[in-house]
Parts: C-alpha cells; structure tokens; sequence
C-alpha cells in the first residue's frame, strides 16, 4: 500500500514538472543558459556608451557559412574588429546569387563562445528575416552591433578576448521553420 | 521547442535583432560610405574607435536614402559623436 502510494506520488511530480519548470525557468531567464527574452530597455542611450576605462579591446571576429541548397557566395568584408563593451560597431558581409533565377535565403547566427553570447546585443542585422537576391545580383548586408557594459562586471569573462559571430545562410524554400515566431 | 531537454545544457537560442532586419541595399546607394568605412579599419587595424564617424554616416546615408527608420543618433550609440554631420 505505502509503495503504491509513493509510486503514485512520483508519477504525479513527473507530471507537475512542467508546469513548474515553465514558472521557474520562465520567471529565472538565464538560469542555467534559458535564453532571455529580448530586453528592449537594454537600448537605452545610456547604456551605449564606450567604456573607454576598460583596458582591452575585444576582438570580434565573423565566419560564415553557405547551406549546399543556396548558389549563393557569402562571406564577410572584415575578418574582425576590435570594439569597446558599450562601443556600438558596423560591419559587412557581402551576398551574391550566382545562379541565373531569384533565390530567397534566410540567416541564423550563432556567437561562440557560449557564455560571451548574451553580451552580444544586435541592434539591426539580416537574419531570420528573408532576403531575397535576383539573378546575378551582388549585395551587401550591414550589422549593427554592440557588447553590453555589463561584460565588464562578469568575472566569467575575464579570459574572453575573442567573440566570434558566424552567420548561416539557408535557403528560404527549405528552411520554413527558421523564420523566428514572435 | 526548449522543453525536454535535460538543464544545464547551455543553449543558445537566437534572439531577434532589437531594431529588426536592415533592408537591402540593392542599388548600392550607400556603398560608398561603406567602402570609406571599411578602408578606415584597415587604415587603424581593425579599431573600432577610429572609425565610429564613418560607421555614423553610413547609418546616416541608410536613413536618408529610406533604407534604415529614422532614428535618434544617441539611441544608436553615437551619443559622443553629436554635434559632428559629415558633408
């Protein structure tokens, strides 16, 4: 009788695990790598200063990858840049549909290494939205970005001097699901 | 889609851009401003500091030439570099 009770206790929190996950993990963003919810108040002008007392530069460097369903060329302009935490910064990559029909792509990107990730703040980029490219034609493709100041009071990224921002792009006939549901 | 897996898995989901998705140029009309910028960095080996100006008239040409919504300079970033337009 007890073991039938426990086993029906047991069953029962394995039940209540998802509700409870969903009030904690959702209340917690970035516990234990959660993603936040895209904070708008991050923007604030205040926050988007140099921190010209940090005593590094951070090196930023861009990849970029190509799906084998995309005739599509694609790297970036700069291979890196040295910015600032707060410092907001420009760059490029740059696009070309090598086929001879319209093609419509569509990015990911991804940030290594992990933990730097939440401290890359894009203000304005090309991803998971689609872009499409006619025949031959040649593009370039702006990011606008910054590394939130508070980077500089995470002791964890004490030994990150190297961000990394690699961007995919798919091509958007197979790829239906990338297209971010807000 | 992030129900399931086990914690303490880092996971890394994308986060939209906070501004949205920059339209294409596709008559290059701000490709200049780019080109200026870009040669810029190679002139002061990739420091970002050097090249902010340039990095605030590309922005400039993209929101008079309607590619980019108009928007305060300071919300971008450029609070310091007020005051300075390029021709």
């Amino acid at each position: 009788m007890y073991a039938l009770a426990v086993f029906i206790t047991m069953v029962g929190l394995s039940y209540a695990s998802v509700p409870l996950y969903r009030i904690f993990c959702a209340a917690v963003p970035g516990f234990s790598g959660t993603p936040g919810t895209a904070d708008s108040s991050r923007l604030e002008p205040d926050r988007l200063v140099p921190a010209t007392n940090f005593g590094r530069r951070i090196r930023i460097t861009f990849a970029s990858n190509i799906s084998d369903a995309l005739q599509w060329a694609f790297k970036p302009e700069l291979r890196e840049i040295r910015v600032l935490p707060g410092e907001t910064a420009l760059t490029f990559y740059k696009a070309k549909n090598k086929s001879d029909e319209d093609i419509v792509g569509i990015a990911t990107y991804n940030v290594t290494p992990q933990k730097a990730a939440k401290y890359f703040n894009k203000i304005q980029c090309f991803c998971f939205e689609e872009q499409k490219l006619r025949a031959g034609e040649e593009v370039d493709m702006p990011v606008f970005f910054y590394i939130d100041p508070d980077f500089m009071n995470d002791p964890y990224m004490k030994d990150v001097n190297t961000v990394t921002l690699s961007y995919t792009f798919f091509n958007a006939k197979y790829a239906k699901n990338l297209a971010h549901q807000s | 889609m992030s129900f399931g897996r086990p914690p303490n898995i880092e996971s890394f989901s994308g986060d939209p851009p906070a501004l949205g998705s920059f339209p294409l140029d596709h008559l290059g009309e701000c490709t200049h401003f780019m080109k200026k910028f870009l040669q810029c960095l190679k002139d002061n080996k990739g420091d970002n500091g050097a090249c902010r100006h340039m990095s605030k008239s590309y922005l400039l040409c993209r929101m008079d030439k309607g590619l980019m919504a108009p928007d305060d300079l300071r919300n971008l970033g450029f609070k310091d570099l007020e005051g300075e337009r390029d021709p």
